[in-house]
């Protein structure tokens, strides 16, 4: 009776352990448990620059969502946002793919734009704007100097 | 028997009257070579390239550029939130402002022009709307690629942004316009403009 007392506390301990460590690489694999709240909008970049999935989505530096697929589509990248759904963005609004820092992690800005038309889940945001390579950029200044 | 008959004529009704006004491949990039044909011509004109006819051919390169160019539209994009907030009266002022400040900027650079060679690469018409890309060949052997935003009005394909290096027009002023009008105010935004533009 003693025994199979133990063996239950220990197998419940176990038990115990494994939802923790579930819980735990959910939360920070930052994965969604079954949909998740807010809706999904897509993109088209001709570069996604690095951009990937799981990847920020900001508003004036604040994170409103996360991007949840990248395929190519046409030669193109073909982002899905998911965006919280406190949020609205509008028809005219700029997705752009940005860096943190220097050398950073990519992340996707939305400016939001002045359009009363919203863009409903499932829609595309028309403008965007892809990474800007800073190294060929500079690569052009340094060379027209001379 | 008769019900297919109708069906025919319905159809072929349908494919008469309800036609859209036909858009043809190739028709907003086409009609952007024109329009920097156009420029293009003016620039090279040796008639107007003394000094004192400066300002003649500026007008002349702008009279072109407007008929393709959506100033408003390109305005009310940068403004973004703040533009329905104004007056009639604010918007067209702002409009003039906002050309103005386009003017500055890029007609020098389009007036020391020492492009090679342009190449069309392209354009992706979706709707209503439609991107053409565009590289430039300088002089000094480096490309720049440009893309244009255009939109279509009534027949005519008109630019709201463009996108040089991937750096975008709207979205560097959106930016802008932004933190200047949340720091200070509209009316500010106004005056600096205006200021800029009394300094030409």
């Amino acid at each position: 009776m003693k025994k199979y007392n133990i063996e239950l506390a220990v197998g419940l301990f176990v038990l115990a352990g494994m939802l923790c460590l579930g819980y735990l690489s959910i939360k920070l694999g930052k994965m969604e448990v079954v949909g998740g709240k807010g809706y999904e909008i897509y993109a088209i970049f001709s570069n996604s620059g690095g951009v990937k999935q799981g990847s920020n989505i900001v508003i004036a530096g604040v994170e409103v969502g996360r991007v949840k697929n990248i395929a190519l589509e046409n030669y193109q990248a073909r982002i899905i946002l998911s965006l919280s759904s406190k949020v609205k963005i509008q028809e005219d609004a700029i997705a752009s793919i940005k860096t943190k820092g220097l050398v950073g992690e990519k992340y996707i800005e939305i400016t939001p734009g002045g359009s009363d038309k919203f863009i409903s889940p499932g829609g595309r945001i028309r403008e965007t704007q892809s990474s800007v390579d800073l190294e060929e950029l500079i690569s052009k200044l340094v060379f027209e100097k001379i | 028997m008769l019900q297919i008959f109708l069906l025919q004529v319905i159809l072929l009704l349908s494919l008469t009257f309800g036609m859209e006004p036909i858009t043809f491949a190739g028709e907003p990039q086409e009609q952007l070579r024109q329009t920097t044909d156009k420029v293009l011509a003016i620039l090279s004109d040796p008639a107007l390239k003394s000094h004192n006819k400066l300002k003649e051919r500026r007008e002349l390169i702008l009279k072109v550029v407007d008929e393709r160019f959506d100033w408003e539209e390109m305005a009310r994009r940068s403004l973004a939130r703040h533009w329905a907030q104004r007056s009639p009266e604010e918007k067209q002022e702002f409009t003039i402002l906002f050309k103005e400040l386009l003017e500055r900027v890029y007609m020098d650079k389009v007036e020391g022009y020492s492009w090679n060679k342009i190449a069309y690469e392209g354009e992706h018409i979706d709707g209503d709307y439609a991107a053409v890309k565009v590289k430039v060949f300088t002089a000094r052997d480096q490309t720049i690629q440009v893309e244009y935003r255009t939109r279509k009005k009534g027949h005519q394909w008109v630019v709201y942004d463009f996108i040089i290096e991937g750096v975008g027009l709207v979205n560097n002023y959106r930016t802008q316009f932004n933190e200047i009008i949340l720091k200070s105010s509209y009316q500010e935004l106004v005056k600096r403009l205006k200021t800029k533009s009394t300094q030409n």
